[in-house]
Formats: structure tokens, sequence, C-alpha cells
């Protein structure tokens, strides 16, 4: 990994280790972490730590629990049981240092706003009152506007999406848009990214377009980046960690620790065929129908 | 004064018009009130549209009948009972629809048992027909001065808790899964702006009715987002399209003894119809051909050159009419009010001219400052630009002053000196600043067009030169006149 990062990365250079060996706390320390949604189990018994600076891949079916894990993270959903901690501290709704992507959004092609100022709405403070100097109410970090307006053209540069600032939302394909909600995510300078299914409505160009440039804001930047998706494939290059879930069950390590016929067979507990071709792709075969019924 | 009223003898001089609606005290009312609502409705319209509330400010507006009908029922003022129905349905709503997506059964059901509340008391009261028309349709010129210092303070009051709040309202409307995520009261915010919007919506019903509620507070932020993605100016088009609606309303419904409401309504309707055909037009194929980082200002200086070029042509026209009329006219003749026949429509046509060069100036200038972004060539133009904008303003403001000036030396105004000293130089000053502007147009035009091999930007750059056409045939037709003694005295100064 090391030596694939030291030609193209100039953030590197800079400190003599990469993120990956910072000392601390974990991002994300999990110890028998149970949790329930309205009564019902979703998933128990997970124990896993994630280091700072690591881009990690949630992937698992559907209903298994990946989006309860970010609302955890974020402090809008308390396990049942086991503890929980993220960037050294119990989760609370309203963390700065957390930049996040929901699956959903509010805005459609009838939003029409300028990028730009979206990405400013979301610097952190969630500023009260009118711009400029006056600032009654303000919640988080002290600041000023012209540090948001930097913020927020440093974030749409670091996301490749400078000039994509003055456009309005409602003009924007699907590639762009996630750019666009990447640089909200980012503009606060969070430690840690949570990003639900970024790539959902992208081909394969864009969705490894996007991976590449987050894969660049967690070297560049060294932010702890966790990533639902459906795909590992676009990936599974860039990838420090996997957490699977299914079946009621998290699983944590490498890619080449996760992703093997015996894991995923015990995780499911029946079998599931793990298929590489040759350029590293990976297919996941009988595991997805099989528990399909059962529920989480 | 509904219904019975039958329209006031107009002329074609507009000064007169004017002053005559004005010598009216209902009129005032009327349009103090129809101002103060145009710009309420017209900035929480932006958030209404932004949040997808339209069908809450429609049903809002309905449930202010029931409250309206439940007021005349006790004997109080309706606008008390406005009041109360639309904010607690408006605290119903936020409670009971947390999620944008749930919100609209929520508000259904919510409008259907207001409205038949509404039902029940107009039931129970007996010469209902009168009130009810009033309010399902609005009563503008009925309202009285009271009534309309009420709506004065509550308006401020929306406003001061609504600048308070934008932020965090704007981003919630827009990313309401993160704004959760960023520890934001959801629900308090929803609350707070039903609540506003409720208090806007009972004031507003004084004017349009709850039936037409749709048309003021929605339909111009619907007009202004179309024409502009920056929040700021598209609240400040949408509270212009309200204002205007109104003033155009009122003044129209006058002198054709129809309810001012209709035309209100049908005025904003009509811009709305232009703005999405505009729109519809307006991609065109070099617009699409260009990489994104300079799109934007292509589309701008397009834009620009289209309005301008319709401007100068009217400008030209404008001014030629103006002094042939000049010229032709008796001088005997100027004592009474010259506006009629050609002379109207070169006034028409010279006020079209300068509003559109406005729109097409600002239009350049964002052209031109998308276009420095990436090439500093832009710079001058845009600067010069404001510049021209700035000479635009000047002209009509000093011709205004020059007009109306000397009239206001016998009201208790006393303004005529300003007038008099600051008229003509201020005109003179405009003139030159509008020159540099149209000069620094054609620049940053023709350089544009060399970049993209564009005939039409070119062709929009040698056109700049109509405007000198323009002020040089008003110069010499006015000097012509004044030999010939044939100068009109200021406006006013002919009674």
């Amino acid at each position: 990994m090391d030596a694939e990062l030291l030609p193209s990365h100039p953030a590197v250079y800079r400190s003599p280790v990469v993120p990956l060996a910072r000392p601390g706390p974990p991002a994300i320390h999990a110890e028998r972490v149970e949790v329930r949604y309205r009564n019902k189990l979703v998933w128990r018994d997970a124990t896993f730590d994630i280091q700072p600076g690591e881009f990690v891949a949630v992937i698992g079916p559907n209903g298994a629990g990946k989006t309860t894990l970010f609302r955890m993270l974020l402090g809008l959903h308390w396990p049942s049981s086991g503890m929980l901690s993220v960037l050294g501290a119990p989760p609370h709704r309203g963390n700065y240092r957390i930049g996040y992507v929901p699956q959903r959004h509010t805005l459609d092609e009838d939003t029409h706003l300028e990028c730009d100022k979206l990405v400013r709405l979301a610097y952190p403070g969630t500023r009260w009152g009118p711009g400029k100097r006056w600032r009654p109410l303000q919640w988080g970090p002290r600041f000023h506007p012209r540090a948001e307006r930097e913020a927020a053209a440093q974030a749409l540069e670091d996301v490749g999406a400078s000039e994509l600032g003055s456009r309005s939302l409602s003009a924007l394909s699907g590639g762009e848009l996630q750019r666009i909600f990447l640089a909200e995510a980012l503009v606060g300078n969070p430690d840690m990214l949570l990003l639900d299914e970024p790539l959902s409505n992208l081909d394969l160009r864009r969705s490894r377009e996007l991976v590449e440039t987050i894969h660049g804001l967690v070297r560049s930047r060294g932010v702890t980046t966790l990533l639902v998706a459906h795909d590992i494939n676009p990936m599974i290059k860039c990838l420090n960690k996997v957490i699977y879930i299914a079946n009621g069950k998290v699983a944590v390590g490498t890619p080449d620790e996760v992703l093997t016929t015996e894991r995923l067979s015990s995780l499911y507990g029946v079998h599931v065929e793990v298929l590489r071709d040759s350029r590293g792709n990976i297919v996941i075969v009988g595991g997805e129908d099989e528990r399909g019924e059962e529920g989480a | 004064m509904s219904g019975g009223w039958s329209g006031i003898p107009w002329s074609w001089n507009i000064v007169t018009d004017v002053r005559l609606l004005w010598s009216f005290e209902f009129m005032r009312n009327a349009l103090e009130a129809g101002t103060i609502i145009g710009i309420l409705a017209g900035i929480i319209g932006y958030f209404v549209v932004l949040r997808r509330s339209a069908f809450a400010s429609h049903a809002l507006g309905h449930t202010g009948f029931s409250g309206a009908a439940a007021a005349v029922l006790v004997g109080a003022q309706p606008v008390y009972g406005l009041l109360i129905f639309t904010m607690v349905t408006a605290s119903g709503m936020a409670v009971l629809g947390k999620r944008a997506s749930s919100r609209d059964v929520t508000i259904g059901t919510m409008l259907a048992f207001a409205l038949a509340l509404g039902l029940l008391f107009l039931s129970l009261y007996n010469g209902y027909a009168q009130e009810a028309y009033s309010i399902l349709f609005g009563e503008v010129l009925g309202i009285s001065s009271s009534e309309v210092a009420l709506t004065f303070w509550s308006s401020i009051g929306v406003l001061a808790v609504l600048v308070l709040i934008y932020r965090p309202l704007l981003f919630s409307s827009l990313d309401e899964d993160v704004a959760e995520a960023k520890g934001l009261p959801l629900t308090l915010l929803n609350l707070a702006f039903l609540v506003l919007l409720a208090v806007a919506i009972s004031f507003a019903v004084q004017i349009i009715g709850v039936l037409l509620i749709f048309a003021l507070m929605v339909t111009p932020a619907a007009i202004a987002v179309r024409l502009t993605s920056r929040s700021l100016s598209a609240v400040v088009v949408s509270v212009l399209v309200a204002v205007t609606g109104v003033w155009g309303g009122l003044f129209v419904s006058l002198w054709t003894n129809y309810p001012p409401s209709f035309f209100i309504v049908a005025i904003i309707f009509f811009e709305y119809a232009c703005v999405r055909g505009i729109d519809a037009l307006r991609a065109t194929a070099l617009v699409e051909a260009v990489e994104a980082p300079e799109r934007e200002g292509v589309r701008s200086l397009r834009n620009a050159s289209l309005a301008a070029s319709v401007s100068q042509v009217l400008f030209v026209g404008g001014a030629a009419v103006l002094v042939l009329s000049l010229l032709s006219y008796p001088a005997a003749t100027w004592s009474s009010p010259p506006l009629s026949g050609h002379m109207l429509w070169a006034f028409v046509a010279l006020a079209s001219a300068a509003i559109l060069a406005t729109a097409s100036s600002l239009l350049y200038f964002s052209g031109f400052r998308k276009m420095a972004t990436s090439s500093r060539e832009f710079i001058t133009p845009a600067f010069l630009t404001l510049v021209g904008l700035l000479g635009i303003g000047f002209t009509v403001g000093g011709l205004g002053l020059y007009l109306t000036g000397v009239d206001l030396a016998s009201s208790a105004y006393g303004l005529a000196p300003v007038a008099e000293v600051f008229g003509a130089p201020l005109v003179l000053l405009g003139v030159i600043f509008a020159v540099v502007g149209f000069a620094g147009q054609a620049v940053g035009s023709w350089r544009m067009g060399l970049r993209y091999q564009d005939g039409a930007l070119r062709a929009g750059a040698i056109l700049m030169i109509l405007p000198l056409v323009g002020y040089g045939v008003s110069f010499f037709g006015y000097r012509r006149a004044l030999a010939q003694g044939r100068t009109p005295a200021p406006l006013g100064a002919a009674e």
C-alpha cells in the first residue's frame, strides 16, 4: 500500500507515516454491540476497531442494517447493548467531526439553487441569523463568513467540482450531484466520512471516478471513510477494511480476510461461494438468495 | 367599497392618474397593504417553493376561511379568526407531518376538517353571502388604516424571525437527513416556518382571498427560481413580481370595474407563462456546446445580447418618435399635459428600453464576471458594465426629478430646488456613465465573439453603437426644439 501511495500524493511526504499508523484511539471502537430497530434484532455481537484514516466498505444485502450502523455512529440511533465509541467519544447527534452523505436526498430537479450555496450552508456551526458579521446564535466552532466561503471553495476543489459551484443543483447529473454532496459533507473538515450508497445511481465509469476522488480524499486529508455499497469491485483495490453485515452478524477485516468462501458461509450459515476473476474482481454467489426470506 | 365601484375616469396622462388614485384613502390603504403583503409573500414564498410547502400554503389559506367565518359568527374581526385558525392548523401540520414525504396526507386531512368547520359556521351565520365572498376572493379596497398598521407590524415580526432562522431553515429544506445528523431541530424549524407562513397567509387573504392565495404566496417565487439560482436574487425577483402584480392589479381594476384579485392573479400568471416559455427557448446550441466552466458565462452573455438589442431598438425608436412629436407640436399645447398619442408610446418605449437595458446590463455583468474567473480580459468589461448600470440609474432618476420636480414646489415636500439643481446634471452624468458602460459591453461582447467565433455576440457588440445614435437624436432634437421655443416645461408646471 505504502509504495503505491508515495509517488502520487504530496500530502504523504509531509507526514513521516501514512495516516493508517496515526497514534491515538481508534476512529470507531465497537464492543459486543447489539442493535434493535423497533424491537426487532438487526444485528448483534459486533466487535471491531476502525483505525483513523482507513477506507472501509460496508456491504451486505438490503435491510441488513448498514444504514442503521451509520445512524448509530451519527447518534441518531442507540445500541441496545454493548459499547460504541466514535472518534474517542460516545456517538452524539450534531457531531461536526463527521461528514455524512445520506442515501435519500430532499432536493430534486426543481431545486433551483447554486451548488455553492448548499455547500456553504453545510459549513459547521449551522449558523443562524443573516450573513456577514451578525451571528447571534451559533453552534460548533467559531468562524468567519470568509472562512466559510474559502472552505466551500476548497471542498468543491477537493472533489473536483470547482466549476460546478455556480451551477444550479437542478441542472446536475447524478455523478455531479454526488460530488456536490461529498463537498457538502467535507466542508467542515471532518475526521470521518459516512457515505451511504454514493455509487448507487452511477454507471461503472462514474463509479470508478468517484471512488478515485474519495480515495484521494482519504489519503490527502487522512479522513476515515465508511462507504456503503452494493458492488465492492469498483473500490476493491483501495480498501483497508470491509464491514460485511448479513444475517444479523457483522464480519470485519481486510477484504482478503472477509471475502472468502469460508468466512461468508459461516456468516450466512449456508454455503456461499466467493469467486475471483483474473483481475481481482469478486462475485459472491448464493448468500443473498438464501437469506432473503429469513429477515435480519 | 366592493361591487358597486364603477371605474375612475382616467386619461392617458399616467402622472395625473396616479395622483388621482392617491387622493382616495381606500386606495392608499390598499396600495400600502398590497405592497407590504407583496414583499412578505415574495420572501416567504421563496422558502415555500424550496421546501415544497406549496400544498401547505394552499391548505392554510383554506383553513383561514373557517377561522374568518368563526370570527364573523362571534362578531370579531375576520383577521383574528384567520390568525388563530391558521396558526393552530400550522402547528398541527408541523407536529403530525414530520417528514416531507408524509406531509401531504396529513395536510389534506386537516384541510378537509377545517373546511367542514367553515361550512358549519357559515350555516350558523345568517347574512353570509357577502362576507363569505370577500373572504374567498379578498377585499383589498375595503382595508382600513388600522388594518394596514396591523399588517405592517406583523410583517416586520415575521421577517425578523425569518432573518434569524433562514440558514438552518434553508439547509433543512435542502438536505433533511444531513440537517438531522447535524443536530438541527427539524420539527421546531418546521413549526416555526409554518407558523410564520400562517401569519403571512392570514394577512395576504385580505388582499387576494383564500381561494387565490396560491398566486401570491407561491407563483412569484416559482417565477424567481426559474430566472436565477442565487438565493438573494431569487428573493428580490420574487418580491418584485408579487409587488408589481398587486400594484398592476389594483390600477387596472380601478379603471375597468372588475375585481382586483382577478387582475393580480392574471398578471402573475402571465409572467409565469412568459418565464416558462423563455425557459423552453433558452437552451441554445452554442450554450450546450461550450465546456462547463464557461457555459454559464456564455449563457448570460447570449441572453444579455438579446435583451440589449431589443432595448437599443426601443431606445432609438422611442427617442426618434419623441423628438419628432416634440418638433411637430404647436408651442401652445405644452400648457396641457403632453402625454398623449405618439408621445405616450414614445415614453412607453423609452421606459421599456430603460428596464431592458438594466436587465441586459445585469446579465452582461454576470456573464463577464463568470468569464473573468477563467480569463482576465473580462474584468474591465465587467467593471465598465457596472458603471453603465449606474449611468442608467442616474439618467432615469435625473429625468424623473426634472419632470416631476417643479410641481413638487407647490406641494408640501418642498423638493423643487433639489430637483432643479440636480435633475439636469444628473441626466448628463448618467448619459456619460451609460456610454462608458455600453463601450465596456461592446468590448466584452466583441472579445467573447472572437473567443467562440460567434456571430451573434459580435453583432451584439456592433449594435452597441445604437445607444449613441439614440442619445445623439435626443440631444440634437432637444437643441432644435429649444431653438424653436418648443421645449416642454417640466410636466407638473403646466397646471
